[in-house]
Order: C-alpha cells, then sequence, then structure tokens
C-alpha cells in the first residue's frame, strides 16, 4: 500500500473518531457544570445490590427540593476503603458525608480528629419530619435504636458522631423450593433439633438427583459469622457470672481483662460446646469452604446446590434479585435447653441481632458545606427519605414510621433473646486474627474442639494482653484530645451550651478514665 | 476630591463597622470556638490575627494550643508546662486552669506519667481555690490515681478510705456524682464494699444529670445490685426506669426476664 493510501486511510479513521467523540460529548454525556453551586460528595462501601438503589432515589428526590444542592454517591469497595478513607482525610480532600464503623482496625482514630460530632443537632427535630408523627422529635428520638450502637460505640463518651441508615440482623435464608422437594413440606425448621432432622434428608436427596447438595452454602465468611452466633449463646451464662459491675452486658475490656486474670479460658465446656456445635453444622457444607470467601457460598446457594445460606441482612438483597426460586429469610433455629450437645450451657434463646441500626454516616470536619451536609443526613434519616431508601433498597430503615415492606418484615429484630457481650472471637483484632489464622485445627480434616483449644490457651495470652493494651491506647488518646475542648468549652461557659459540652465532656471523660486505670491495673497485676 | 466627602458617611462607615465586626470575630472566643470544635491549627493561626486583649486568656489559649498541635513532643509540652505554671501565679480562673492543666500533663500528656506529680498539683489547687470549678474536677481526678495506681495506700480497702475522705470536698453536684458514680465501680472493681456501692450510685443517680449510656448503666447497675441483695423493690423501680428510656437497648430481654423473677419471688411470699 502506497504512503498517500495509508494517509488518506489514517485520516478517515482520525475524522471518524472524532465525529463519534463530539456525538458522544453532545448525546451522552452530563456537563462538566451541573448549574448547581453546592456539591455534596456521600461515601460508603455498601456496594451490594440495594443500598446504591436506595440512596440514589433519596439523592433524587433531595435534589429536586434543592436546586442548590448537586449530591454525588462514591461507593468505595470496602478492600480498599480503610486506605482511601485514610489518604483523602489526611490530604482535606474526603467526602462530606463518610460512612465509618468502629470495627475497622487501623482508623479508629478517625472520628475523634476528622468528624465532627451532631450530638446537638441530633437534641432538636429533624425539619424533614413535619407533617409526621415525629416532627415534634428529637432527631436522636426518631432512630429505632436511639442510636445506642453509635454512643456505645462513640471515641468520646456523651458525643454522638454518627447518623444511621439501617438496621441488620442475622438471617438463616432458605430456598424454599429446594425445602419442598427435600422434605416434602414447604415447613421450616424451628429448633436445632427440626434443621438437624433436615440436614438427614439430604445424603438421600443428593443420590435421587444424581448431584451433591449442601445443607449450608460454606464460606469462611459465613462460616465466622456462625460461629460467632453460636459462641455467643453457649457462653451467655458463663458471660453473666463474670458481670462483677451489674451492667448486664461485659465491655471487650472485662472480657480481655477477665481472660488474664484466669477467669475464663477456651478450654472451658461453655466455649467447647459453641466449637463442637459449629463443627457439626460444618459437616454440612462442602469441602473446602474456608478457602472461599462469601461471594462463593452466595453462588452456590444461588445455583441450588446448597439448601440454606446464613447471612447478614446486609446480602439479602443480593440474593433475592438474583435467585432463581423463592428466598425466604428465618430466624436461625437456635439450640433449645434440652439440646444433647449444648443444652447443658444455655440460658435460654440468644439475641439474633437486630434493635440496633447500622450503616453509620458522619460529617467531615473537611467538608466545605456542613450545614448543607447536615441538611441532606436530615432529609435522608427523615420519614419520607428513608421510606424511599427502604422500598429501593430492600434493606430495613433506621428510622421508626417508616412503612416495612412484607418481604423484609422478617429481617426485623425482637427483643426476644438473651445479649451479654461480644462473641469471643471478636474482642480484639490480635485475638480475631489468631481465631481466623488456627480455625483449620478444629474444622480441617484431622481438627478437633480439644486440638483448637489448646493451641488457643497457648497462644491467647500474649494476644489478649496486646489487645488490651490497644484499647487503653486507644482510651488515653481520646481522653487527651478532650482536655483542649474543656478548656475551651469553660471559656465559653457564658454560652449555655457551651456548659452543657463541658459537663457532658467532663462526666464522659471522668467515666472513661475510671475504665482506663482499670485497665491499666489489670495490665500491671497480670504481668507475669 | 469632592466625591470622597459625599461618599464617606453612606458607604465607608458601613465598611469600617463590617470590618470591626470581622475583627470582634478574632476575640479569643473565636479562638476558643475553634479549640471546641478539636481545631487546635485553625486556632493556633487565628491567634496570630487576634489583637491582644484579655492577654492572660490568650496566654492561656496559647499554651493550650501547644499541648494540642502535631507535632507532639515532650520538649513542646515542656514549653506548656512552663506557660501554665507562670500563669498558675496568679490565683484567678485562669490560674486555676492553669494548675489543674499542669497536672493533666503529668497524668496524661507526657509520655511517661507521673501520677504523683500530678496529684501534687490537684492538692495545691484544692487547697489555694477550693471553690474553683477546676479544682473540684482536679479532686475527682485525685481520687480516681487514690483509688488506682497512686502509691502509698497497701490495700484496696485502704484505696477506697484514702479516695472516700475527698468526697465532702467536691461540692459540684455533677462532679460530685461522678466521683461517686468511680468509687463506686472502684469498690466493685477491688470486691470491697459491695454493697456501699450500692448506696454510692443511688446517691449519684439522686443528683442526676446522666444521659445516653452512662445513664443506662447506672441504672441498671443500680437495679441488677438490689437484685442480687435480694431488694426486689427498689430493684423493680430502677430495671422499669431503664426499660422507659432504653427501648432498643440489647439489655431489655435480660431486663424482663429478671422483672419476671421479681413477680414470681413476689407470688410466692
Amino acid at each position: 500500500m502506497s504512503d498517500r493510501a495509508r494517509n488518506r486511510i489514517g485520516f478517515v479513521l482520525f475524522a471518524v473518531g472524532y465525529l463519534c467523540a463530539v456525538t458522544w460529548v453532545f448525546t451522552r454525556s452530563a456537563p462538566l457544570d451541573s448549574g448547581r453551586p453546592v456539591t455534596l460528595r456521600f461515601a460508603h462501601w455498601q456496594i451490594e445490590a440495594g443500598p446504591p438503589d436506595g440512596i440514589a432515589a433519596v439523592i433524587k428526590r433531595y435534589e429536586e427540593l434543592n436546586p442548590r444542592v448537586r449530591v454525588e454517591q462514591q461507593l468505595v469497595p470496602g478492600a480498599v476503603y480503610k486506605q482511601w478513607l485514610r489518604s483523602n482525610l489526611a490530604g482535606g480532600t474526603g467526602a462530606d458525608l463518610i460512612e465509618w464503623g468502629p470495627w475497622l482496625e487501623g482508623v479508629r482514630d478517625v472520628p475523634a480528629r476528622h468528624f465532627v460530632p451532631v450530638t446537638e443537632e441530633l437534641k432538636r427535630p429533624n425539619p424533614y419530619n413535619r407533617g409526621t408523627p415525629l416532627e415534634h422529635a428529637r432527631w436522636e428520638q426518631t432512630f429505632i435504636d436511639g442510636l445506642s450502637g453509635q454512643r456505645i460505640d462513640s471515641p468520646d463518651p456523651g458525643q454522638v458522631y454518627g447518623v444511621t441508615l439501617t438496621e441488620v440482623s442475622l438471617r438463616f435464608f432458605c430456598n424454599r423450593e429446594l425445602l419442598r422437594d427435600i422434605t416434602g413440606t414447604e415447613a421450616v425448621p424451628q429448633t436445632f433439633a427440626e434443621l438437624r432432622r433436615i440436614f438427614e434428608l439430604l445424603p438421600d436427596y443428593s443420590r435421587r438427583v444424581g448431584r451433591p447438595v449442601m445443607g449450608l452454602a460454606g464460606a469462611r465468611d459465613n462460616t465466622h459469622w456462625l460461629l460467632d452466633f453460636l459462641l455467643a449463646g453457649t457462653t451467655m451464662g458463663l458471660n453473666f457470672s463474670m458481670d462483677d459491675y451489674g451492667y448486664l452486658a461485659l465491655y471487650n475490656r472485662q472480657l480481655l481483662a477477665g481472660y488474664l486474670h484466669g477467669r475464663w479460658n477456651f478450654r472451658q465446656p461453655e466455649v467447647g460446646a459453641g466449637f463442637e456445635l459449629l463443627r457439626e453444622v460444618a459437616r454440612h457444607m462442602k469441602p473446602g469452604f474456608m478457602q472461599v470467601t462469601r461471594d462463593e457460598a452466595t453462588r452456590e446457594f444461588l445455583g441450588g446446590d446448597a439448601l440454606f445460606i446464613f447471612a447478614g441482612t446486609w446480602d439479602a438483597t443480593s440474593l433475592r434479585r438474583l435467585a432463581p426460586f423463592t428466598v425466604v429469610a428465618l430466624r436461625f433455629p437456635q439450640p433449645t435447653l434440652d439440646d444433647p450437645v449444648v443444652g447443658r450451657y444455655l440460658i435460654g434463646r440468644s439475641n439474633d441481632g437486630g434493635g440496633i441500626t447500622a450503616m453509620a454516616m458522619h460529617l467531615s470536619r473537611h467538608s466545605r458545606h456542613p450545614a448543607e451536609a447536615l441538611d441532606f443526613l436530615h432529609f435522608l434519616t427523615s420519614v419520607e427519605g428513608m421510606q424511599l431508601f427502604t422500598n429501593a433498597s430492600g434493606w430495613l430503615p433506621s428510622v421508626r414510621e417508616v412503612k416495612i415492606p412484607a418481604e423484609i418484615e422478617s429481617f426485623k429484630g425482637r427483643q426476644d433473646g438473651f445479649a451479654s457481650a461480644n462473641p469471643y472471637t471478636l474482642i480484639g483484632s490480635n485475638v480475631s486474627m489468631l481465631f481466623a489464622r488456627n480455625i483449620h485445627l478444629l474444622l480441617g480434616e484431622r481438627g478437633s474442639v480439644a486440638r483448637f483449644t489448646e493451641e488457643l490457651d497457648r497462644i491467647m495470652p500474649e494476644a489478649v494482653r496486646s489487645d488490651l493494651q490497644t484499647e487503653l491506647r486507644s482510651s488515653l488518646t481520646t481522653l487527651k484530645g478532650q482536655e483542649m475542648r474543656m478548656v475551651a468549652h469553660a471559656n465559653l461557659a457564658a454560652d449555655e451550651r457551651s456548659r452543657r459540652e463541658w459537663l457532658m465532656l467532663e462526666a464522659g471523660q471522668t467515666l472513661s478514665e475510671g475504665f482506663a486505670l482499670e485497665m491499666a491495673r489489670n495490665l500491671a497485676t497480670t504481668q507475669h | 476630591m469632592a466625591v470622597v466627602p459625599r461618599v464617606f458617611p453612606p458607604l465607608i462607615i458601613p465598611l469600617l463597622l463590617l470590618v470591626t465586626l470581622a475583627r470582634a470575630d478574632e476575640t479569643p472566643d473565636a479562638v476558643w470556638r475553634l479549640l471546641a470544635a478539636n481545631l487546635p491549627g485553625e486556632a493556633g493561626v487565628a491567634l496570630k490575627s487576634t489583637p491582644p486583649t484579655e492577654p492572660r486568656a490568650r496566654a492561656l489559649a496559647e499554651a493550650v494550643v501547644l499541648t494540642a498541635r502535631q507535632p507532639l513532643t515532650d520538649e513542646r509540652l515542656l514549653e506548656a508546662e512552663r506557660r501554665f505554671e507562670a500563669l498558675a501565679e496568679v490565683p484567678d480562673e485562669v490560674g486555676a486552669a492553669a494548675l489543674y492543666l499542669t497536672g493533666r500533663l503529668h497524668q496524661l500528656h507526657f509520655s511517661t506519667p507521673d501520677y504523683t506529680e500530678a496529684a501534687r498539683y490537684y492538692r495545691r489547687l484544692a487547697e489555694r481555690q477550693p471553690a474553683s470549678p477546676w479544682a473540684q474536677l482536679g479532686l475527682v481526678k485525685l481520687a480516681l490515681l487514690t483509688l488506682h495506681v497512686l502509691p502509698g495506700p497497701a490495700t484496696p480497702a485502704d484505696r477506697i478510705a484514702a479516695a472516700e475522705v475527698l468526697l465532702p470536698r467536691v461540692t459540684v453536684p455533677p462532679l460530685r456524682r461522678d466521683l461517686l458514680i468511680v468509687l463506686g465501680r472502684a469498690r466493685l472493681f477491688h470486691e470491697v464494699g459491695m454493697e456501699q456501692a450500692r448506696f454510692d450510685l443511688l446517691a449519684a443517680d439522686a443528683i442526676g444529670g446522666l444521659t445516653g449510656l452512662a445513664e443506662a448503666d447506672v441504672l441498671l447497675q443500680i437495679g441488677e445490685l438490689s437484685f442480687r441483695a435480694g431488694d426486689d423493690g427498689r430493684a423493680e423501680e430502677y430495671f422499669r426506669r431503664f426499660l422507659k428510656g432504653n427501648d432498643a437497648d440489647p439489655r431489655v430481654y435480660t431486663v424482663e426476664q429478671r422483672l419476671k423473677v421479681i413477680a414470681a419471688r413476689k407470688g410466692g411470699r
């Protein structure tokens, strides 16, 4: 081909490319300038099916009501969320409203340093609730749990930083058609004994259909959730026996100190019983389940290869939208007091979640439009905003007076079970890590409860001590930060709000300081 | 030139007023507001442009900023301590705050805490200006140190006895309330005078003013400790008060079970 021909072809390609680009710009792309002077950014990691749709629905309505404001939803995958959070906040470029949770290791200092407390705003009614039954209620009272989770986890006692969007619980999802095929009925199991009987039918069913059908979709994540739940049940009585303060609950620092003082260990029968039950359930998962993540378990369930899946309600919308069968959300059929494996250690039903709200959004200290961001948060958590979110996401609302669609009614928490503490797997980051690293000693081919618990008690003392030291350090860091604010509020004490803030900070600081000194003493008196 | 005088009154005077108002916002109050919002960097910048009014309050704010701005080193904290000590020479409220904060530096901020030194500052302040809120707060902190870490008391009972002595000197109600709570909790922690712990908490509740989780915890503690002591009437009263304000707390079910036991005990009598 001659140079001239090549040039012609090149020119034609260039012209076609140019015309395509021009056509795209004028017909398909959004304008660079929305014409709205205020742009808010709203960042979260809930990229499952549901929440992005719910938030988009709220944004659409909010923008109709507020022509000056544009809201951008930023979806940040969980795998990189902590890095994203740290780098953006350090650079002052983070979003205006940011999701954060206290279980995110390595970023626990973030609220005190980068978020603005909304405690005072929560004492006033939400203006977007006008004309609803919540019109005169203080904003904090409009939440199902009064934001109690946010109070418990606040790094600054007395202050509330996060405003929540949903209520979550753990549920046992069932493939209804498969259940009918296996058992001949759609009756779902109500107790663990009934679940055992259904599991016993599976080998025969698998032979009949010529493919393996498991009782439970298996993956590392789902197994840990199940372990946490089962362990919380068998150790409930043990926890109450260690409740010296009469809180009817144990905080992590108390469980860690209790371990160092030898008040409980992993070889105790109550703990072993929880592990034994997990081993029994794990036999109904496919081999190799600890090597895969929750996505694989979801695929297994959606493919009709497992009858049940134990998951959080955060996975429910994905399951329902993608399943070619009817998905029923059940409460996990708990073992009863006459259970041959764990009955003697139980004191009754365990709380299976619910009641506490989550997906907490925080107002960034670096926001260029804090008033507008707070206004959007008001709308999002109003009855109207939450109704839009719930309808479009399939997630429960965090706010009262919102109509809950029938298909997610069963996600609602019921106050009909004991709750005493975090499961022993979740009382500190080092403890959690060692659990995850050694669980093959329980669930592996040659695993056993004895092997697992002996190893845990060999390696845990150091991890527990380290986690208690971390709790102490976090507490001291927060306490130091309060000094400056207390002096400032004292100097502004002519202002009633500042006087209240001073008293609130003082009370929170004094009570936290008591906890910190107790932790220090526990560490000192158990030092060998 | 003749135009200027004609424009002056309507245009320049409002402008001057605006400038004056803007300056007014740069008084120490504006600095305190930045510190209250946890913005020490911005407060430091604002201090530089603040007119030199209220020199002692300004000096206190400068020293406070030193304790909070990064990078936070012991050298910087020593400089803050020097400034606090200079301010503490005058026995006014700024001096009281400065003396209290010197104690806090030794208790909490320096890389190696010196509890004995912190206690010395709190005692000195309480003797010099006993009615100052800072002195009162210092006594609460002194009690906390005595209960857990100060050298001296030989046994837990001695620790509690030494802290109890401070209680009559704390007269500001919310501070007295908080001291009663930590005292009651320390009795439970050290397992000394468990029954008295309940009465400390009852006295704290009588003062009132707690909110949120702190209030819920105290109500439950009184209810549960009364339940264990067989004081069912009081247990029921406090459990019901807890239920009234905390219907979504995960402990609701446990409390309801306690109330059933109390009802059964009543029926059995």
